[in-house]
């Protein structure tokens, strides 16, 4: 828990997107529909739209303050509420003001707009309540607890990104992949996102995970793809330790994109019982040498296997090879 | 010395950090090596298209061009002169730039003899050699040989006046640390902590690296673009300035070239935070400054 020095809201405050509207070239205009975003994940998916050519996207949004707690309290003057989009890929900042739906009222209403050229993949969305404390105007009293994430590309509202899968030839594809002819698969994680390249030349593969086989070749397929995941989740987490930005007092700083997510999402079970930020510190410094980088290996390896959900796929394949064996014995 | 690529294609192209990996050699970051020019082009992918933008021979005669004005001095002179050159050049959009594998065939299959030239540390009192650090190559937008020019122009920029750049990458220390920090992608405070420099408040690199800090820190309970409000932005000069490449007379020699005819950061905004940051500054603790010194 951080301290401020000056009083900030205890009541939360909450955001919601309630209409996408885009803009193309020529004038064209787009309103998507509200499938297009997802007040449970908190995610907008523009990749849903019609045309993919759009040039600006305009969100509309509702946040909802403490109010009453605003009010009673009466610390706060000057109360403004604005809306923040960032994307630490692209450097871009977007803020907007929003304006109170009914004076005194719990809602305040507005409009963010932005450019498609400003973002690659991802953006955040974060609003908070900024007012005059003790004389000094601007101070941030309260802000979302869970950002909205705006994504430029997906064609589907949800939080959490499928694992992008590609089926190449490793002996024709990139010359690269060439010094793994003889592997299954490989995992690239230099990209913007993670990466599984299948070995289109290792026979029979390619079939079995996409379990399009027999039974019995499905019940592998399924133990494959949680294996190659954990695969997955492991060269992710040890790139993005790999690869931490360090304050000059030392304090190892979360990456803005997917590899900070994976960190927050692993570190519980690797580190377990600290504050996220904690936790990053003690990994970062057994990476250093100063502690033992190897006792945490069996920890991360755990935590990948959870992340792959290898436990239930394994369990789930014991259960079918024993029914499948019971089928061929009667 | 590491010298120019043998072949250079037509057109600009991507490589992965992946594929990158096997050009880094020893050698390279040593400046003993060449980058074999003939294999990497045929690991790389070639941006499609025949954008004026993406011709090669463009960046590479901007690099001839600061090899030779600065070839002989000290090299951390030519960031200010490249900076805003190469983003006038290249005209790329913050989607276009925040590709990884763009900046990476600029390091090693247009330029590596300028990121040797350029990053190349002095040999060291063992007498082993100077290096060039790996991030170089393949780092993040505020490490990497180009990229953080590139960014340093876009986001110091004040619409279509470069002259900010100059100033801000004319300080190694404010082109270092505030690049990396979230609070210059909001122009008026960028323009503020420039602002503080050129009047000569803030002067050494102890100062800048005082400085910065503390505006960051500030910014964690102060949201300045409430404080210090900036324009609202229009895509539309950013799409005009881009579509105006192929007309465009390169920006090799004589003036600073303007910069995609966006708003200017309005001028207030810029004067309230520059007068909250020295505030911030004279509280701020600077690394050898006594209190003779202080104001």
């Amino acid at each position: 828990m951080r301290a401020y020095p000056y009083p900030r809201l205890a009541g939360a405050v909450t955001a919601r997107v309630t209409a996408v509207r885009l803009r193309g070239s020529g004038d064209s205009r787009e309103k998507l529909d509200s499938k297009a975003y997802s007040v449970v994940e908190q995610v907008v998916a523009l990749g849903m739209a019609e045309r993919d050519d759009w040039q600006t996207a305009r969100l509309a949004l509702t946040a909802t303050v403490p109010a009453r707690e605003i009010e009673t309290k009466g610390h706060w003057s000057d109360l403004a509420v604005v809306a923040v989009l960032t994307e630490g890929a692209t450097n871009a900042r977007t803020v907007a003001r929003l304006a109170p739906d009914a004076e005194g009222g719990r809602d305040w209403v507005g409009e963010i707009e932005f450019d498609r050229d400003h973002h690659l993949d991802r953006a955040s969305l974060t609003v908070h309540v900024v007012a005059t404390v003790d004389g000094i105007e601007g101070r941030i009293i309260g802000s979302t607890d869970q950002e909205w994430m705006v994504d430029m590309s997906a064609d589907a509202p949800l939080r959490d990104r499928r694992l992008d899968v590609s089926t190449v030839s490793f002996t024709r594809g990139a010359e690269w992949l060439r010094s793994f002819r003889d592997a299954p698969w490989v995992v690239d994680t230099s990209g913007r996102l993670p990466t599984v390249h299948l070995n289109s030349d290792f026979e029979g593969l390619v079939a079995l995970v996409e379990g399009q086989g027999s039974k019995v070749e499905s019940v592998v397929g399924e133990m494959l793809l949680a294996q190659m995941c954990a695969d997955v989740w492991t060269a992710v987490f040890h790139t993005a330790v790999g690869d931490l930005e360090i304050e000059d007092d030392g304090t190892p700083l979360f990456p803005p994109d997917w590899r900070g997510a994976v960190l927050r999402e692993m570190l519980p079970d690797i580190v377990p019982g600290r504050s996220d930020e904690d936790a990053l510190r003690e990994v970062y410094i057994r990476r250093i040498g100063e502690g033992s980088w190897a006792s945490l290996q069996p920890r991360i390896q755990y935590a990948a296997a959870r992340r792959a959900e290898v436990p239930q796929a394994l369990a789930g394949t014991v259960r079918d090879i024993e029914r499948l064996d019971q089928e061929t014995q009667a | 010395m590491t010298s120019r690529p043998e072949h250079l294609p037509e057109r600009l192209a991507l490589i992965s950090d992946v594929q990158a990996a096997q050009y880094i050699s020893a050698g390279l970051l040593e400046g003993r090596e060449n980058v074999p020019s003939i294999a990497l082009n045929k690991a790389a992918e070639v941006l499609p298209g025949d954008d004026a933008r993406l011709r090669l021979h463009r960046v590479r005669d901007l690099i001839d061009e600061a090899l030779l004005r600065f070839g002989s001095g000290r090299p951390t002179v030519a960031d200010a002169w490249l900076a805003p050159r190469l983003h006038e050049t290249l005209r790329l959009t913050r989607r276009e730039a925040a590709e990884k594998r763009l900046w990476t065939y600029l390091a090693l299959g247009v330029a590596p003899d300028y990121v040797v030239w350029r990053h190349l540390s002095e040999p060291k009192a063992d007498g082993s050699r100077g290096r060039v650090a790996r991030d170089k190559f393949v780092g993040p937008h505020y490490k990497q040989a180009f990229a953080r020019l590139w960014w340093a122009a876009e986001l110091f920029r004040d619409g279509p006046d470069y002259r900010p750049v100059v100033a801000a990458c004319g300080n190694q220390d404010m082109l270092n640390s505030a690049l990396r920090l979230d609070i210059v992608d909001h122009r008026p405070t960028a323009l503020a902590l420039v602002g503080l420099m050129e009047r000569g408040v803030v002067r050494t690199g102890r100062d800048v690296n005082a400085l910065t800090p503390a505006v960051n820190a500030a910014a964690a309970t102060l949201m300045y673009d409430v404080i210090a409000p900036d324009s609202e932005r229009d895509g539309d000069p950013m799409r005009d300035w881009i579509d105006g490449a192929e007309s465009a007379l390169p920006s090799l020699r004589g003036e600073l070239p303007d910069g995609p005819d966006e708003q200017r950061v309005p001028a207030e905004a810029v004067r309230i935070l520059a007068a909250h940051f020295e505030e911030l500054f004279a509280e701020a603790p600077v690394r050898g400054r006594t209190s003779d010194d202080d104001r």
